[in-house]
């Protein structure tokens, strides 16, 4: 579901999500352009090259800007940059979390433009123009979002390593089913892993956070 | 100099446990020598205001929040990635390394050489050199740029292919038992009733901790080391990192505020910390070393293979009289670390033998992991049991009922089978479909007993301060690894205060703290309950002091009581008395004394599992799992349960789906990452229960034991006994995968 959400793609200009590929298409496409000179082609959102109806990525590293949680983040990424490296180790907001990098695990999980996405699957680039929602932007202040209580109250994490995308996820099933079924809970988080072995807490949370409103 | 015998105090506490369930309990008095200064020891007639109860976690909000930073979270100013170069062969020597093409890459900062040409390689991962660049990508655009050379050898990747390993047909040892003392359980043998004979099999599990290993370090221009490490063992890897670079272990301080889960295989810098601090002593910038999940899956440890096979007996009554144990273990490259164990209560009465060997391949060693060797040896004991039971016509649970003298065991067996089910659930015709099912579905029931030690130690130490505000700090070195440490203090030094839990900050993983344990088997709770709550006793006493000091009391008409002073006659509340302290804190040290001579020695506990097998598939679904699970006393119910069904799951997880495939000519691991290696998930989840039945144990002035281990000992030897029941014929050979599930009905039929 989620690799159908990525490939999907919207009104981006760049349908591409896999690195391998974009590290390919970064090395084709201008050659040995200087980043700097990219630049000056390149549209003030994105950093793409737009010539003659051919989008292509200009080479080395380039500053772009991110909408994360309701603030512009300015980021200096290359290509090949997964969104997960953007926000960890050039944004500092390190409260995604990487684990498995292969969209395997859901650690990562965050949402993109309201849909839980795995950033370690998603391009930088590709998440220009669209609303990123991570841990650190789901509670207001001091005040816990009904899924994060829930968390709390349930005991429903341990090392709490995989809980930031475990949250997400939950997060994100409660905007789908406002009450969902025992079923519906465990498919909606069937892309996340926790190796301590929190899931029945998990289910017992999220379905608390139904009764007191997260999935408003 | 001599050595008085230090003055010691008698002390008489009620031990045992309340019988529940119509079941009985135990309890006598003890008379206990209680060392000099410690506290009077909490036992079965204590009333908790804090301690028992279900106080949430301390530091949830931190992690639900993303606040929490861990080692892999870590961004010092000028931090550089590294990678590490490792062997692309099994077995040989390293006879070429060049790192110079990659010293001039874009953002390469230094690339050094971990082996000397002519060095060993023992297995696909072996580290040989280490770079350090600006962003990951460049490091592991270099890694991908370095030439290294080797001779091969030809060491065997699976153990099963050692030159000494038991010949197999069918899955079952075939070769003749050890002549070593053989007389005596040869003649055990032939005095039984009846006998069985089995051989069991597991497979390669990896920790798969979510946070990897490794540590981020800074070199300081003094010659110090501060680090941030993924850890079980804050003073392990100080002491490590401190011979490792040659510092005294006073200039590394170790940080590891939060961990991302520790299974056994964290307790020292291992080879991706030491090249972080070299890397960092290179560059003079910080550099962190956190491993990618292949690494992890190949070169941070694992959870041994092993085959064991098992002749036991019972006599005309259905006691078991005879037991004859083999196994192999597959550690890997070290070669030692792969004995596998089972209950000893269930041969306690046997005539018995043990024998065990490891295999050494050209694999990532083996580390301990979760009760080292217990849930394989447990895998084969149970699957004996359940033998044993069907030749003496017993049922499953009536034969354990008749085999485990343990009361404390006996009665978790009836309080579980009540709350399960058993005699509803377990399938009185195996291998027949359950009235009701549909044909292609066989249900069935199984269950194993839990066992671990009490093993927490002296030798470490806790902090308690209290501040003029009213607030207290809790401090110690150790880690809190995700069992709830901090809570457990926090809630300790509440209960020895008689304060709220929301007064007592905790700080936890930081080496500059008194010592405390590693986290391994299941001693950190043990360890330093007791040293926490001896703090807080010794800080209540300074208080006390102080109280005195400033009212112009007699000390001796000043005492400690419910969370408040009583000074001659005057009654201060914790608040008012801590007015009285003054800007310098209250500061005391708690010690771990040694444990008393206490009531019991090891913990016990028991898992029911039920399964569906769809036959036409041959995939095994668990429905519902329960267990009941002691560990002393129970400081938070809500914290223990979490940690039993963890381990449930987690043995649900290596009894179905764990399993490191291996390359078996080129050595490399073809399932090194979470899309391959299958970790349980959550559609996996059965309904799940755990009852923790409380214990006082009479051990030291507090009476906690650890929780990690037992649990898990139990879970995949109660799943493999439940498809047994279900099938009519045992797999056993975990993890039991659908393949395995339709030969051995293949074979029924």
């Amino acid at each position: 579901m989620r690799d159908r959400d990525l490939r999907e793609g919207g009104s981006r200009p760049s349908g591409f999500s896999r690195r391998s590929f974009l590290k390919g298409a970064s090395v084709a496409a201008v050659g040995t352009g200087l980043a700097t000179e990219a630049l000056a082609d390149a549209a003030p959102t994105d950093g793409l090259i737009r010539e003659d109806g051919v989008t292509t990525v200009p080479k080395g590293a380039l500053e772009i800007t991110l909408r994360v949680n309701g603030e512009d983040v300015a980021v200096t990424v290359e290509p090949r940059t997964t969104l997960l490296d953007a926000l960890r180790d050039r944004a500092g907001l390190t409260g995604t979390k990487k684990v498995c990098d292969r969209g395997a695990c859901g650690a990562c999980t965050l949402l993109l433009d309201g849909k839980p996405a795995n950033s370690c699957l998603t391009l930088a680039w590709d998440a220009v123009g669209r609303e990123i929602t991570t841990i650190e932007g789901l509670a207001d202040g001091e005040n816990l979002h009904p899924v994060q209580q829930a968390f709390v109250e349930c005991d429903a994490l341990q090392c709490g390593f995989c809980t930031p995308g475990m949250v997400m996820s939950s997060v994100a099933c409660l905007q789908k089913h406002a009450t969902p079924t025992p079923e519906q809970i465990r498919h909606e988080l069937s892309g996340n892993i926790c190796r301590c072995g929190t899931y029945g807490r998990v289910f017992e949370a999220v379905a608390n956070a139904a009764k007191n409103g997260g999935g408003r | 100099m001599s050595f008085r015998r230090p003055p010691r105090d008698e002390h008489t506490m009620k031990v045992g446990f309340v019988g529940r369930g119509g079941s009985p309990g135990v309890s006598r008095q003890v008379t206990v020598d209680v060392p000099a200064g410690d506290l009077t020891p909490w036992d079965l007639d204590t009333k908790f205001k804090t301690v028992g109860g279900r106080t949430d976690r301390l530091d949830a909000v931190a992690k639900v929040t993303g606040r929490a930073k861990y080692a892999e979270d870590m961004r010092p100013a000028g931090m550089l990635y590294g990678v590490l170069v490792r062997a692309t062969i099994p077995d040989g020597r390293l006879e070429g390394l060049d790192l110079d093409a990659v010293r001039g890459m874009p953002g390469v900062r230094a690339a050094i050489p971990l082996k000397d040409l002519g060095n060993r390689v023992r297995w696909v991962g072996d580290p040989v050199a280490a770079i350090a660049a600006d962003t990951l990508d460049q490091a592991y655009d270099a890694l991908a740029r370095v030439k290294a050379e080797y001779t091969e050898g030809d060491a065997p990747i699976d153990f099963r292919d050692h030159e000494n390993a038991p010949a197999l047909r069918d899955g079952v040892v075939d070769e003749p038992w050890p002549s070593q003392d053989a007389a005596k359980i040869e003649q055990a043998l032939a005095d039984c009733e009846r006998t069985a004979e089995g051989t069991w099999i597991c497979e390669v599990q990896t920790h798969s901790s979510l946070e990897p290993h490794g540590l981020v370090a800074h070199f300081q221009e003094d010659d110090s080391l501060e680090v941030w490490a993924s850890t079980q063992a804050v003073f392990g890897v100080q002491s490590g990192l401190a011979r490792a670079m040659g510092l005294q272990p006073a200039k590394v301080r170790v940080h590891a505020e939060f961990v991302g889960g520790g299974f056994g295989s964290k307790f020292g810098p291992d080879a991706e910390g030491v090249a972080a601090a070299r890397l960092s002593k290179e560059t003079g910038r910080p550099v962190r070393v956190l491993l990618s999940r292949f690494e992890e899956h190949t070169c941070a440890g694992n959870r041994p293979s092993a085959i064991m096979r098992i002749r036991a007996g019972v006599d005309a009554d259905g006691k078991i009289t005879a037991w004859d144990y083999q196994s192999w273990g597959g550690p890997g490259y070290a070669g030692r670390g792969g004995g596998t164990r089972g209950v000893p209560q269930w041969t306690h009465a046997a005539v018995t033998r043990n024998s065990q060997s490891d295999l050494a391949t050209a694999t990532d060693a083996g580390r301990s992991m979760r009760a080292p060797g217990w849930p394989q040896g447990n895998f084969a004991t149970e699957g004996m049991l359940e033998a044993l039971a069907s030749e003496a016509g017993m049922d499953s649970l009536a034969f354990r009922l008749l085999n485990d003298p343990d009361p404390l065991r006996q009665m978790e067996w009836r309080i579980g089978a009540e709350r399960f089910g058993w005699a509803d659930r377990v399938n009185p015709t195996p291998g027949k479909p359950r009235e009701g099912d549909a044909p292609r579905i066989l249900r069935g029931a199984g269950l194993a007993a839990a066992f671990w030690g009490q093993m927490g130690r002296p030798g470490n130490g806790a902090t308690c301060r209290i501040h003029q505000d009213g607030t207290v700090e809790a401090r110690s070195g150790a880690q809190d690894i995700g069992t709830g440490m901090k809570t457990l203090m926090a809630m300790l030094t509440a209960e020895e205060l008689g304060i709220e839990v929301a007064a007592v900050k905790v700080t936890m993983g930081d080496s500059n703290d008194p010592v405390g344990p590693g986290s391994g088997g299941s001693t950190t709770t043990p360890s330093l309950a007791p040293t926490v709550r001896h703090a807080a006793g010794l800080a209540a006493r300074q208080l006390c002091e102080r109280v005195a000091d400033a009212l112009g009391v007699a000390p001796e008409k000043v005492t400690y009581r419910d969370g408040g002073i009583d000074a001659d006659g005057k009654r201060l509340s914790f608040r008012e008395a801590c007015r009285h302290v003054g800007p310098n804190p209250i500061e005391a040290t708690g010690q771990r004394q040694r444990n008393y001579e206490g009531y019991a020695e090891h913990i016990c506990g028991c898992q029911f599992a039920e399964v569906e097998v769809d036959t036409h598939t041959g995939v095994v679904r668990v429905t519902k799992m329960l267990a009941v699970q002691d560990c002393g006393l129970v400081l938070n119910e809500k914290l223990a349960e979490s940690q039993v069904i963890g381990a449930m799951i987690q043995g649900l997880s290596y009894a179905l789906h764990e399993q490191r495939v291996m390359d078996r000519e080129v050595g490399r691991m073809l399932n090194g990452d979470f899309l391959h290696y299958k970790v349980a998930g959550p559609a996996d989840m059965p309904e799940l229960e755990a009852i923790m039945q409380p214990v006082a144990n009479g051990m030291n002035n507090v009476g906690a034991a650890g929780l990690g281990e037992a649990p898990a000992v139990a879970a995949p030897a109660a799943i493999a006994n439940a498809v047994a029941n279900a099938l009519g014929v045992p797999v056993r050979h975990l993890p039991i995968t659908p393949d395995k599930v339709l030969a051995a009905l293949a074979k029924r039929r």
